[in-house]
């Protein structure tokens, strides 16, 4: 208990000097959350949720919520998108954007804080709930600041806002918390990069919460690609009302150890959500993607395709969860986890988990893992094309299966190249 | 062109012999039907020329054009000018009919000495040759054999036989599953593709697809060997007579 016991003391030291400071900012919620993770602690070995994810392995003496070290930039991927830019520094806005479109608000939580307790207080932990995970319940009781966006009822922003997290420290713990929030009738189409900074060991721990209001509709993509020094805990926490609509997609490409906990909370009927994801390790990368998608409400449809590819000693893990509560009938929840695994040295562990307590639902799953299909491999070589080409083909095609979901031309397109590359070095 | 001596080829896993001997010559330019009841071994020799890895050759030989077949890889025979047209044409989700074939089309060339087709070559080519079995172009975009129709798949077949314009084709059942117009089609396709530096296995059950394809020779697959050979009558007469009568003709088990 030694790490959480100087976490802990570093966080209470921060909030008692805010408070000093006049300004407590959420500090009821900060509190909250910092009670619950020194309640948990992190994840021991035994832990059914980090099994094999040996996450607190990563979590050194050393790492600290005070961080000196200086800042490394990452190349942009994303700039050929037409739409609104934003750049982060530890998942902190450079610049508030001028001349937003009407209805849209970009700015710092503290400023949103600032201008609008209110608002702030009520949608902020809305989604999250802090005695589900430590790493999250760290990152929002350490979060000092972080990101607000926000649409107006009824107003549909068009254009995709891209956030940049291009830059991000060399070493140390970073924990941003970002607030997506479309009320009833907006939508808003959101774009982030974590882009190869370059040997940054920097370990980013977020909550990101994104609250889509009736009949409202937010679209995600997140694609990371940090060097494997770094560690990535995505905590993404999505609260819907009534028939609104959600689809993230997240594409893992970098980092050393990254877990992605996506919750789904789909709060009132006729909603939609879609939950896809993709992942490529290789080295001794490892890449964990938690989904959870609780059905609380009747009428409800979620979609979920999960696709990776492991090579070398790199370690996959798919933990699928979808629970159907008893008053939840006429949902329809499906569910798929492929993986090809490449060498002998690289592992896959895969779990679908229905709990099922309604009994109008139609529910399902299915999970393969294994090698490239033998027939197709046969099939190609039987045409002429030499083998270390067939296998590109094909796990290419296995890879873009998920992009292929992504609405963003210039994302997809990126995305494209990065995979031929990528895929290209272990096809031979 | 093809020359098999004593073919003698095993299951791999299991070790059970399906082909016990088997002879056959095929010269440039001929047409050669293979029939046989089912289990004969017609497929096992089909895979076995492609290079299917689940099977093993324990004795004998195969010369294609002066070169060792059985030393080669699948795709190394592929580019040497053998083509095998599938019994079950294999989907592939996600790889395009056009990107399939460039990469098919670009190996086979590259092999032979000749540079990669420009993209408009290879378009015009694309269309040329779906023409020949009636495939709508538009089916570029489409994921190979993904959602074909089985007539479809089987014209799909002689549509990459167009393209990729080899020496010796084998057409493993490809009638099977099929409609009388879409064998035709098929028949027609192939008919267009006869010619003096090619050859053709055509491998069947029955008669009715040699109605459209007038072969050279008919040999008939018993147990895995060639029981008898003749002309095309002699497929008239297996399917007039059965194959019971070839077990009384030869006096072998059927």
């Amino acid at each position: 208990m030694q790490i959480e016991q100087k976490l802990i003391a570093e966080i209470n030291a921060r909030l008692e000097r805010q408070d000093a400071n006049g300004g407590n900012g959420w500090a009821s919620a900060r509190r909250l959350a910092a009670g619950a993770f020194e309640e948990m602690g992190l994840p021991s070995r035994r832990s059914e949720a980090y099994k094999y994810t040996p996450m607190t392995k990563r979590v050194t003496e050393d790492l600290s919520l005070e961080n000196s070290a200086g800042v490394v930039s990452a190349a942009r991927a994303f700039d050929a998108i037409e739409g609104l830019h934003l750049s982060t520094t530890n998942g902190l806005l450079d610049s508030v954007p001028q001349d937003l479109p009407e209805g849209l608000t970009i700015s710092s939580l503290v400023d949103a804080y600032e201008g609008n307790r209110i608002f702030v207080n009520d949608h902020l932990s809305r989604a999250f709930v802090a005695e589900r995970d430590a790493f999250s319940s760290l990152a929002a009781a350490a979060a000092e600041d972080g990101i607000l966006i926000h649409v107006a009822a009824n107003v549909k922003v068009e254009q995709p806002i891209v956030i940049h997290h291009d830059s991000v420290s060399a070493s140390g713990l970073v924990q941003p918390r970002v607030l997506v929030v479309a009320d009833e009738g907006a939508s808003l189409k959101l774009v982030e990069h974590f882009g190869k900074a370059g040997e940054s060991s920097a370990f980013e721990n977020r909550v990101a919460e994104m609250i889509v209001a009736n009949g409202g509709s937010i679209d995600h993509v997140l694609v990371y690609e940090r060097s494997e020094n770094a560690t990535f805990v995505n905590g993404l926490h999505v609260y819907q009302e009534g028939s609104s609509h959600y689809a993230t997609n997240t594409i893992t490409l970098g980092g050393g150890m990254v877990r992605n906990n996506l919750h789904f909370l789909p709060d009132g009927e006729e909603c939609e959500t879609h939950l896809n994801g993709l992942y490529i390790a290789r080295g001794t990368q490892h890449i964990d993607n938690h989904t959870f998608v609780d059905h609380a409400k009747p009428n409800c449809e979620s979609n979920e395709l999960f696709k990776g590819i492991v090579a070398d000693k790199a370690t996959g893990v798919f933990n699928g969860k979808i629970l159907v509560r008893q008053d939840s009938q006429k949902i329809n929840a499906y569910q798929s986890s492929k993986s090809i695994v490449l060498d002998r040295s690289a592992s896959i562990y895969a779990k679908p988990e229905l709990e099922i307590y309604a009994d109008d639902v139609r529910c399902s799953h299915g999970a393969t893992t294994g090698e490239l299909d033998e027939d197709a491999m046969f099939y190609l070589m039987a045409r002429g094309i030499r083998p270390e080409k067939a296998r590109l083909i094909l796990l290419e095609a296995f890879a873009r299966d998920v992009v292929d979901l992504v609405d963003q031309e210039a994302v997809k397109e990126y995305l494209y190249t990065r995979l031929h590359d990528i895929l290209e070095a272990h096809a031979s | 062109m093809l020359t098999i001596k004593n073919l003698h080829v095993s299951i791999e896993e299991e070790g059970t012999e399906i082909l016990k001997g088997l002879d056959l010559q095929v010269n440039a330019g001929e047409v050669h039907a293979i029939m046989g009841p089912n289990g004969s071994g017609k497929s096992t020799l089909a895979s076995v020329l492609a290079g299917r890895e689940d099977y093993e050759v324990t004795e004998g030989s195969v010369d294609f054009d002066g070169e060792d077949l059985l030393e080669m890889e699948t795709d190394e025979r592929a580019r040497e000018g053998l083509f095998l047209a599938f019994q079950y044409p294999v989907e592939l989700p996600g790889v395009s009919m056009s990107n399939f074939l460039k990469q098919a089309v670009n190996s086979v060339r590259e092999h032979r000495g000749e540079e990669p087709l420009s993209a408009g070559d290879f378009l015009k080519l694309m269309k040329e040759k779906a023409a020949l079995v009636h495939l709508d172009p538009s089916l570029k975009a489409r994921s190979v054999n993904e959602g074909f129709s089985g007539g479809e798949k089987k014209r799909n077949e002689i549509f990459q036989l167009a393209m990729l314009d080899p020496k010796l084709a084998i057409l493993d059942e490809t009638d099977s599953g099929l409609d009388i117009d879409a064998l035709r089609i098929v028949a027609d396709g192939v008919n267009d593709l006869r010619g003096q530096n090619r050859a053709f296995v055509v491998i069947t059950h029955y008669q009715r697809l040699l109605d459209y394809i007038e072969p050279d020779y008919v040999h008939v697959l018993v147990d895995g060997k060639i029981v008898m050979s003749g002309d095309k009558d002699l497929a008239l007469q297996l399917e007039e007579k059965g194959y019971d009568w070839i077990k009384a003709e030869t006096g072998q088990a059927v």
